[in-house]
């Protein structure tokens, strides 16, 4: 008996000992060093969180809290929200890169399509799997791979296309391997897109668009006015300079000539963790926004394309250089054009705003509409077709969702 | 009672290693850890290196590191891991280990708040990695974007012992 309750105290002593490490970490994390302000699968908790209108006018979110994928939606544009839907269940590896979140597109009919990355291994590879929702967002198949190749894939894009088909595309590592059988060096990913007819439950074999693109940045993804992809995404040009690029489809399934966005010369052999932003207003110009940190210019910049994306505006300066201007965010919205970018003074982060009510010709002075002294996701912005919308997920002040108001 | 106080002993004595092994984790980059790192290091010439376990360019270049770190004991090697998700200790020590890099000087960043913490080692860096700081033995800081050339970390490395007095 005496001895037994020896042992019982020997396992005890073991176990209290190896957990202490773990538990130190844990406390910190609740203090200092999470994104998230808890740990719960609530949106209160989220680190990132990601938006889209519905054409009946719903808003739905989806995020990433506790370790899991879930969504909810507002008819009243964000004052209330539904009961949150999980959509994950096993206790996966999300990815949780800067520019890595969650992304969701809602079809004319309603049914939901629902991408997101996580990592695979110990070595951090990804994987994207997708899911989809036939019931209004009241439950979600079991999320699959995006892909039968399972060479690391992250920073998905989807939306639907008018016609109701799914568009995706990311970035895949899988032709390093093939590259380097012939013994030759491979930079970067290629940024390769598949579609799905039937609103995200499969997906056709993925096709290349660009091989050595940056493996490490956010894709901007609109549709034209013909309903046609565009995608801005960080290449890598010729010397290893990671500028921007833009790729407009000419249908569904064929990719277009890619083209040069700026010739900032960043030449890096790093990752950015910093990707671009695009719309497409009604006029048909091409907007997009980004970062750089170049020779021939630093900081983030604006140009806009009349000509499907074949050449740029001289690039605009946006923010103030000496407040960290990052994380660039533009829409077209009824009201005209909105940009939003964050900036940091030390010890607060600011959302920054600019509009234009000529297609981009000239923007309003910056103002400050909202702020928070901890970490915050990137700003987003969505519009519902009458008024955009900031979308700013924040550790110590919630989640923000507030209406952009015309020109400050 | 005798014995199992004794067990205990022995139970201490057996996971001693293990806690010692915790004891090299690498230290959490906070709030003042940068003006810290720089006072500790003043008048030494110390090379800091920015990585993140998920950055593909720094897996590259992690165990070139290690192995200048090998080839130079005269320069101080500071490492600070600076993905934006901290909590995977675990991951980053492992790769360091991997790097020939367990005995540098190894920080990961332990603030969520990952902007304030760049911002107070470098208003203009927005969190591209890697990154590499050569500070001099009088202060002055040289900083390389994105993958450092060795030839370049040991040219640098050169002139530092030229000025030894």
């Amino acid at each position: 008996m005496t001895s037994r309750k020896t042992a019982a105290r020997i396992v005890l002593a073991t176990i209290l000992l190896g957990a202490l490490p773990d538990f130190a970490c844990a406390q910190m994390s609740h203090q200092h060093a999470s994104e998230a302000a808890c740990e719960d699968t609530v949106v209160r908790c989220a680190s990132k969180v990601t938006p889209a209108f519905a054409t009946d006018g719903t808003l739905w979110l989806t995020w990433m809290a506790g370790g899991q994928i879930s969504v909810a939606s507002s008819k009243d544009r964000g004052k209330s929200f539904s009961a949150a839907v999980q959509v994950t269940r096993d206790r996966l590896n999300l990815d949780w890169g800067p520019d890595a979140r969650p992304k969701l597109a809602i079809d004319a009919k309603g049914d939901i399509a629902l991408a997101f990355s996580i990592f695979r291994d110990q070595a951090f590879n990804g994987q994207v799997l997708t899911t989809r929702s036939t019931d209004g967002g009241r439950s979600f198949d079991p999320p699959k791979p995006i892909t039968a190749n399972n060479e690391s894939q992250r920073f998905e894009a989807i939306g639907f296309d008018p016609a109701g088909a799914v568009f995706a595309v990311w970035l895949d590592k899988r032709n390093r391997v093939p590259a380097q059988q012939r013994g030759e060096k491979y930079d970067g990913a290629g940024l390769f897109f598949a579609t799905s007819k039937d609103g995200g439950a499969t997906y056709s074999d993925a096709q290349l668009v660009a091989d050595n693109t940056c493996e490490c940045c956010r894709l901007a993804l609109a549709f034209d006015g013909a309903g046609h992809p565009v995608v801005v995404f960080r290449n890598i040009f010729e010397g290893g300079v990671r500028d921007h690029a833009i790729v407009t489809f000419t249908d569904l399934g064929t990719p277009g000539e890619v083209h040069r966005v700026s010739r900032d010369d960043w030449q890096i052999a790093a990752c950015p963790h910093h990707g671009p932003s695009l719309t497409i207003s009604r006029e048909g110009t091409y907007h997009v926004t980004w970062y750089t940190n170049g020779k021939a210019r630093k900081g983030l910049f604006y140009a806009r394309s009349r000509d499907g994306g074949k050449t740029f505006s001289d690039p605009l300066p946006v923010g103030q250089p000496n407040r960290s201007p990052s994380r660039p965010q533009i829409i077209a919205g009824p009201q005209g054009l909105a940009m939003v970018w964050k900036e940091f003074d030390g010890e607060k982060t600011s959302i920054n705003l600019m509009t234009s009510r000529d297609d981009g010709a000239s923007w309003s002075k910056p103002a400050v509409i909202a702020d928070t002294s901890d970490s915050s996701d990137h700003p987003l912005l969505v519009t519902d077709g009458r008024q955009a919308y900031l979308s700013w997920m924040t550790k110590a002040d919630g989640y923000h969702f507030q209406a952009i108001e015309g020109e400050p | 009672m005798k014995r199992h106080f004794l067990a205990t002993l022995i139970l201490l004595a057996a996971l001693s290693p293990a806690l010692a092994v915790e004891a090299g984790a690498p230290k959490p980059f906070e709030r003042g850890s940068w003006q810290e790192l720089l006072h500790a290091h003043a008048g030494h010439p110390t090379l800091v290196h920015f990585w993140g376990v998920t950055c593909g360019p720094c897996k590259v270049e992690l165990p070139q590191l290690g192995q200048f770190m090998k080839d130079h004991p005269d320069i101080d090697v500071v490492t600070i891991s600076a993905d934006l998700v901290p909590n995977l200790p675990d991951a980053t020590r492992s790769m360091l280990d991997k790097a020939g890099l367990a005995s540098a000087e190894n920080w990961i960043f332990g603030d969520g708040f990952a902007e304030r913490l760049r911002f107070e080692i470098d208003p203009a860096w927005q969190g591209d990695i890697p990154r590499t700081m050569l500070i001099a033995r009088d202060g002055t800081i040289t900083t390389i974007e994105g993958s450092a050339e060795l030839a370049d970390l040991k040219k640098w490395s050169e002139a530092q012992a030229a000025t030894i007095r």
